[in-house]
């Protein structure tokens, strides 16, 4: 009992961080809440960092303590602080500011607790957690776009959620068991296996906004503030996808093709998501439907599994770079304005910032010698490594679709004259954002050894 | 001369991105100074290479410099040079260096110009020095995007078009690059990115082999470009501006030509000699194409922008004969193939610049709307003449002792694709004295006031050109010594 304790002692910091948080908001000390968080979330970082190359389980193998959760901890800790200061840029002063936090700590809870299921109940768990608390932080400002968003977030996880449910109940009532590890029985009947991937895959898809159960994302991210619409894109994605992982490591192909499923989703989250993000003149809209097209990026690292020796540090190096680019990229357009109009002539107004934009792009295109180049190259690794090359040639496709669809920003910010009209300015959270994920982004690029196990 | 203390290949690639640091940091007020700092480190460039080069290069590659970097994946920073490597880095180097001085009207934006101009040195000199695949692809795709830069902003009237479709379609190109690379790396015995053991060691079989040898030849076929991946080139040659052209089609060229070397023919033999009769049909297509298509343009950027083509065309004929054969004809082409990128690089290079000349006094690029030229600017004419005749291929002048090589080492193997691939030659010397007789010859319509001939400025930059031209015409053996002591190491 007590080495399970010291063993899942990230998780436990992260949630007593999030009762303080959640205290110190009752006693409406927003700014004391927020240092609350930043603290807890470094002290849980630390903590998994120093816990590396662990390789357990906890509580009868339900809970796993292996290089995916340990990851999972040390890249959504510090993005629960990139987020939380974000939120305290574009909602200080707001009513209930410092809800916000807590429910970003609980989100990134539930997150940490998907990362490392060993059993099915923990995978419905942390989905629970972590969406239930975004939504509640997509109304946040109570208005009419914002509550549509949340609804749409609501009412597709709920019904997502119990499709999934109903689905693991065949698993459960096949192996006996709600332990993942069940499932790795070659005896088991293909189909009623079939049909539970299947709808585990649609509540997990549902958190990572995969094709075709990414429709609440667009509406969500442009009804809610843009820090929450950023923290919705990272925070429950990486979380979803590291469970997925965490499911197909016990999968015996031979009972589902599991790796063709996913292939064929990848490929068309990759492909929707880019060619509709090319229609889009609202910044955040077409950074919703970037979010689709890079889930599907990341599935060609959860195919690896088992069968790719990149496979799990394809899945760290992107969550990392993935993180860093979109903060940078959410943080630049909350200082900026959402519309792309809102961009025309910052390369004159603010040649730094602009600068920054234009790596923080190029980054999720894919360009060396930038973090997403690192992330994207072990990704494409992998699926080759396991025998999806043709997935490897849809996947680079869409990089150059994705290129067309990011230098539409690109554009106005070098080669068009502002417009008339107010301009806005970098609140100092915003300020930190963007240019310690842009330092990060080049050094993680770079620096890529340090993520390899 | 001993400079072995020094790491003069990694001297040589960052001193241009010092530069551009340089100027991020002082920010001149004044454009002179800007490009003051500028041309100084483009040239402290220039002459470092020539110390690698008094350093002796060898014939296999050489004068490696090895960092540690990314042990996990087998990835690390590895620089070296041999003797097709070694004459794309002096091309690189003196190219840049022209096209900075001859850049100097730029006045817009010029701080940035320079910077991005200095950042693209140091990416193309790092693809021809890196010995690593991994290393290889960042300098790369970092080509792209400066390259991307300078159309779109300091371009004729279609830039931003000319601009995106250059970005993406290479990018297309680069990815498949990176998957190539990616199984080359897969299928190697160690697992590893470092050139040298790929090239003395080729794991890769079978169908792998074939599909990566694909993956690599659209990559530098887009690239280069070959027949029917061309497309995006005469669009952004004739929208960048004079000095991007110039680049452009002086060295960025060339990253897809040497790629066919280093890779295709050095990793993947078996599969190059496969499937050469192919592409021997796609460079003679290409060759051919080019040239008839350059002949029915009016722009006349636009024209030397197919000549190109054309040229690319008999580069990978010598490049595909080489894979065919392992015979001394297979060594001549090759040796030709090699010199074909530097005298292109020079010729086509000098010609950008003389058509920029061109456009800046007559306020267009439409041969039908320029005639009697030679008079009022003798200097001006009598330069783009002497470019336009090393380039149809005349004896004594660059691009002869090349393509004679071409087609002498081709005619061993294949003399009917020879024979066909010549017909290239005719071609290109009707369009280029068609092109003379209507711009520079007849009588100059009334009421012309152009400005003054070339001044000191363009004279800086144009005349080392031609003065590398006629000495490459004269005395090929130059750079041929090197270039051919590389090929017989190949042993092909």
């Amino acid at each position: 009992m007590a080495t399970d304790l010291l063993n899942i002692s990230p998780q436990l910091i992260v949630l007593s961080t999030t009762v303080i948080v959640l205290c110190l908001e009752m006693a409406r000390l927003p700014r004391a809440a927020l240092w609350a968080l930043v603290v807890g979330m470094l002290t849980a970082t630390g903590v998994a960092v120093d816990m590396l190359g662990t390789d357990t389980t906890a509580f009868s193998t339900t809970f796993r303590v292996d290089a995916l959760s340990l990851w999972a901890v040390i890249i959504l800790g510090p993005a629960t602080i990139l987020f939380a200061l974000l939120g305290r840029s574009e909602l200080k002063d707001s009513a209930r500011e410092g809800t916000i936090y807590s429910l970003m700590g609980f989100s990134a809870l539930g997150a940490m607790i998907l990362a490392g299921s060993g059993d099915l109940m923990f995978i419905v768990l942390g989905l629970l957690i972590s969406t239930l608390a975004g939504m509640a932080m997509a109304a946040h400002p109570r208005n009419d776009p914002s509550s549509e968003g949340a609804m749409k977030y609501f009412i597709y996880g709920s019904v997502a959620g119990a499709i999934m449910l109903f689905g693991l109940t065949f698993w459960a009532g096949l192996a006996g068991t709600t332990l993942i590890s069940g499932i790795n029985n070659p005896d088991l009947s293909s189909y009623a296996v079939m049909f539970g991937f299947i709808t585990l895959v649609i509540g997990i898809g549902y958190a990572a906004s995969l094709f075709p159960v990414h429709f609440w994302t667009p509406d969500t991210f442009e009804g809610a503030p843009v820090s929450i619409a950023a923290y919705l894109s990272v925070v429950p994605k990486i979380g979803a996808l590291f469970a997925l992982a965490q499911v197909v490591r016990d999968l015996p192909v031979s009972l589902v093709d599991w790796p063709l499923i996913l292939a064929v989703l990848a490929a068309l989250s990759m492909t929707f998501g880019n060619v509709v993000a090319l229609w889009q003149d609202n910044v955040i809209r077409l950074l919703a439907y970037s979010t689709i097209a890079q889930s599907g990026y990341y599935l060609l690292g959860v195919i690896g599994v088992g069968q790719s020796t990149l496979a799990i540090d394809s899945m760290v190096v992107f969550g990392v770079a993935y993180l860093l680019m979109n903060a940078g990229a959410f943080a630049i357009t909350l200082g900026e304005g959402t519309r792309l109009d809102d961009f025309k002539g910052m390369g004159k107004r603010r040649p730094w910032q602009a600068v920054g934009m234009t790596i923080f792009l190029l980054s999720l295109v894919g360009m060396p010698p930038l973090a997403g180049f690192a992330g994207k190259f072990l990704l494409f690794g992998a699926a080759i490594e396991s025998g999806y090359s043709w997935l490897a040639v849809v996947a680079i496709l869409n990089s150059a679709i994705s290129l067309a669809v990011y230098m539409r920003i690109v554009v106005p910010i070098f080669f068009q004259e502002a417009e008339d009209g107010q301009i806005r300015t970098y609140a100092p959270g915003t300020s930190f954002v963007w240019i310690s994920t842009l330092a990060l982004t080049i050094a993680a690029g770079i620096g890529v050894q340090w993520f390899l196990g | 001369m001993d400079f072995s203390s020094l790491p003069l290949l990694s001297i040589t690639t960052f001193l241009p991105v010092i530069g551009a640091l340089v100027i991020m940091v002082l920010r001149p007020k004044q454009t002179k100074t800007a490009y003051g700092i500028g041309i100084a480190f483009a040239s402290l460039t220039l002459l470092a290479a020539i110390m690698i080069w008094i350093q002796g290069i060898g014939s296999s590659l050489s004068q490696v410099e090895e960092l540690s970097w990314i042990p996990s994946l087998g990835i690390a920073y590895r620089l070296g040079v041999d003797g097709i490597s070694f004459p794309l880095v002096l091309l690189t180097a003196f190219l840049f260096l022209t096209s900075l001085i001859f850049s100097a009207k730029i006045k817009d934006s010029a701080n940035i110009f320079i910077q991005l101009v200095l950042m693209l040195e140091t990416a193309c000199l790092g693809v021809f020095l890196s010995l690593d695949l991994f290393l290889f692809y960042v300098f790369f795709e970092i080509t792209l995007v400066g390259m991307y830069f300078i159309i779109a902003k300091w371009g004729h009237e279609h830039r931003k078009k000319a601009a995106l479709t250059f970005f993406i379609y290479t990018l297309i190109g680069s990815l498949f690059l990176l998957l190539a690379f990616l199984a080359l790396y897969l299928f190697s015995d160690t697992n590893t990115f470092d050139i040298q053991q790929l090239i003395t060691n080729p794991t890769i079989t079978g169908l792998a082999a074939t599909l990566t040898f694909w993956g690599l030849f659209i990559a530098f076929a887009i690239k280069t470009p070959l027949f029917p991946f061309h497309t995006w080139l005469p669009l952004a040659h004739t929208e960048a501006p004079a000095a991007g052209s110039a680049i452009l089609a002086g060295v960025l060229l060339k990253l897809g030509t040497y790629g066919f070397i280093r890779f295709p023919l050095q990793m993947t033999p078996d599969a190059f000699r496969e499937f050469a009769p192919y592409v021997i049909v796609i460079a003679v297509f290409t060759a051919l194409y080019g040239a008839f298509v350059a002949l029915a343009q009016t722009d006349i950027k636009r024209m030397v922008a197919y000549t190109s083509v054309n040229h690319m065309g008999y580069l990978i004929f010598g490049v595909a004969i080489a894979a065919v054969t392992t015979t001394t004809s297979g060594m001549i082409a090759l040796d030709g193939a090699v010199l074909q990128m530097i005298s292109h690089g020079v010729v086509t290079g000098v010609l950008f610049l003389l058509v920029g000349a061109l456009q800046d006094r007559t306020g267009t690029r439409e041969m039908n709307e320029m005639t009697g030229l030679l008079k009022t600017y003798p200097i001006l004419s009598g330069l783009f003449m002497l470019a336009a005749f090393a380039s149809l291929g005349l004896p004594g002048l660059a691009h002869f002792p090349a393509e004679f090589q071409i087609f002498l080492g081709g005619f061993d193997v294949y003399p009917v694709a020879v024979g066909i691939i010549i017909i290239g030659l005719p071609i290109t010397t009707a369009l280029y004295l068609r092109a003379i007789q209507k711009v520079f010859l007849g009588t100059l319509p009334e009421g012309f006031t152009g400005l003054k001939d070339l001044g000191s400025r363009e004279l800086w930059a144009i005349v080392p050109l031609i003065l590398a031209t006629i000495l490459i015409g004269v005395y090929p053996d130059s750079l041929l010594s090197m270039i051919h002591a590389t090929t017989n190491f190949f042993g092909l």
